[in-house]
């Protein structure tokens, strides 16, 4: 077997910190966590928690909800494992069970009036108004201005772009998560994307006009 | 092609879903076309930035033992009856509810008058054990049994199989809480070794272990995909050597150890081609069994 010495391994851009192995196909796994093997199910959560985590966390833009969504769609992942089809891919299900226990805990928090104002005027002050960024400010700027325009977008456009730019599925898993017709999540998302290009266009690299 | 037709499409063309004929026509029309060109440009510019976002989120080690806990926890006593739900469903149909509280209620003081009747007779019952005759019989059971202790010598035959019974049931439940010993995480015992990071990196490249010690390799098999393996790899090797040079700065040497241990056999899977032949794995799977590593990690996860 050809050795590479450490310092020739590319180490950047590396998944995150799944722990878990191609070795073990979803499928076999979704059998073996049926069948009751713990170690399996565990095996799932490594390979999904952190994609899933991330996904309601932009949703909910909440670190300490999001993190109690992830418990309880692996929850309910794991009580109706039984139910999942053979031919849906797991991620796809994973987070369509994760869409709805978003979706529920957003129905309950709206009861509260703690949903994200899209009039918010600290919103709206990091639209196109802004004076360029500082070089060594613009990542962790960038990263707020993102976080804070995805919360600000519609909740239906928030999910289906969501899917589409940060976990790159196809239309039709996105319709398969979601439940919109191909028309309605093209729409969602081309509106999306308008409004997330308006957003961050201050950031946008010299040559490219956003 | 229209510049209005390119630019419907452009997105759809961007995102890969475009079929070849229309996708081959909006290729060509962006090649002679500036200003779709700019406007695809555009998008691939925004979508960049995108990709930048980083939301700083890490799985907390303890996510997973509260998913473990609540998942295997209902599983294991799945749908637990609830006694409330049919009571309260027949208290909130109005016709029954005042008829049935009158009988409850009925029912409650009979129930109460019972039970203070038949209190006072298994008070004499006690205090009839507890002072017995002195007969031959009952000097022979004090020879051939040890004398039990106190309360437990004064109960009755019956009191006593009840004790006996609910102290197997406690024995019976304590023993049929889920064993946990054989699961992957050991966070807990990872906190000895103060560093959080290590102990996540451990327990990552335990699991990691642990599928390749497992795997099944058939010589019949052509190749075993590893992608995902060899990427996991080589991303804990990289953490495996900072997390080597801290322990060996701070002096942390059964660490240290521990690392330098894993190194050459994450070098080893880091390196695997994407379709690796099975002689491949099957050799790794082997150092893995034959090193022992994986009972290493778990003892210093549990230290």
């Amino acid at each position: 077997m050809k050795r590479l010495t450490v310092d020739e391994l590319n180490l950047e851009g590396q998944p995150g910190s799944y722990a878990g192995t191609l070795m073990n196909s979803s499928a076999d796994l979704v059998t073996r966590a049926c069948q009751g093997e713990q170690d399996a199910f565990r095996l799932i959560f490594d390979r999904y928690s952190r994609p899933i985590i991330s996904f309601l966390y932009d949703l909910v833009n909440d670190r300490a909800l999001a993190e109690e969504l992830t418990q309880e769609t692996f929850v309910r992942a794991f009580r109706s494992l039984n139910t999942m089809r053979r031919e849906t891919k797991l991620s796809t299900w994973l987070f369509g069970i994760a869409k709805n226990v978003a979706r529920e805990s957003l129905r309950s928090r709206a009861k509260m009036n703690r949903q994200v104002d899209i009039e918010d005027q600290s919103i709206l002050d990091l639209s196109d108004q802004r004076p360029e960024p500082v070089d060594h400010l613009l990542g962790k700027e960038l990263h707020e201005v993102i976080r804070r325009s995805l919360a600000a977008l519609d909740e239906d456009r928030r999910l289906v772009f969501t899917l589409k730019v940060f976990h790159q599925c196809s239309y039709e898993e996105i319709a398969t998560i979601t439940g919109f017709s191909l028309a309605k999540l093209k729409t969602d998302l081309h509106r999306a994307r308008a409004e997330m290009r308006r957003r961050i266009k201050p950031y946008a690299g010299v040559g490219y006009e956003v | 092609m229209k510049c209005e037709v390119c630019l419907s499409s452009l997105e759809e063309y961007f995102d890969g879903e475009l079929m070849s004929p229309e996708a081959d026509e909006i290729a060509s029309h962006l090649v002679t076309c500036s200003a779709c060109s700019e406007e695809l440009n555009s998008l691939r510019a925004t979508e960049g930035l995108l990709a930048q976002y980083d939301r700083e989120i890490e799985i907390s080690p303890v996510l997973w033992q509260q998913v473990a806990a609540e998942a295997f926890k209902k599983s294991s006593g799945r749908e637990r009856f609830n006694f409330l739900a049919p009571i309260t469903a027949f208290f909130a149909t109005p016709t029954f509810s005042l008829a049935t509280a009158i009988l409850i209620l009925i029912a409650v003081t009979l129930g109460a008058l019972y039970l203070k009747s038949n209190k006072q007779k298994f008070d004499k019952e006690i205090a009839g054990t507890a002072a017995p005759s002195p007969s031959p019989k009952s000097n022979d059971q004090d020879k051939a049994q040890p004398k039990p202790s106190t309360l437990e010598g004064a109960m009755p035959e019956r009191q006593r199989s009840m004790v006996a019974q609910r102290t197997r049931q406690t024995r019976k439940s304590s023993q049929s809480r889920i064993d946990r010993s054989d699961v992957l995480s050991a966070d807990f015992g990872y906190v000895d070794l103060e560093d959080l990071d290590t102990a996540k990196h451990l327990e990552q490249t335990q699991n990691l272990l642990r599928s390749i010690r497992n795997v099944r390799v058939s010589e019949l098999d052509e190749e075993i995909d590893v992608t995902y393996d060899k990427a996991l790899s080589r991303r804990l090797l990289n953490e495996n050597i900072v997390l080597r040079r801290d322990a060996e700065m701070q002096a942390k040497f059964p660490t240290k150890t521990l690392l330098s241990d894993l190194e050459p056999i994450l070098i080893d899977i880091a390196n695997l081609p994407d379709q690796a032949k099975p002689e491949d794995v099957r050799l790794i799977k082997e150092r893995v069994q034959k090193t022992e590593i994986v009972a290493e990690l778990l003892s210093a996860g549990l230290r």
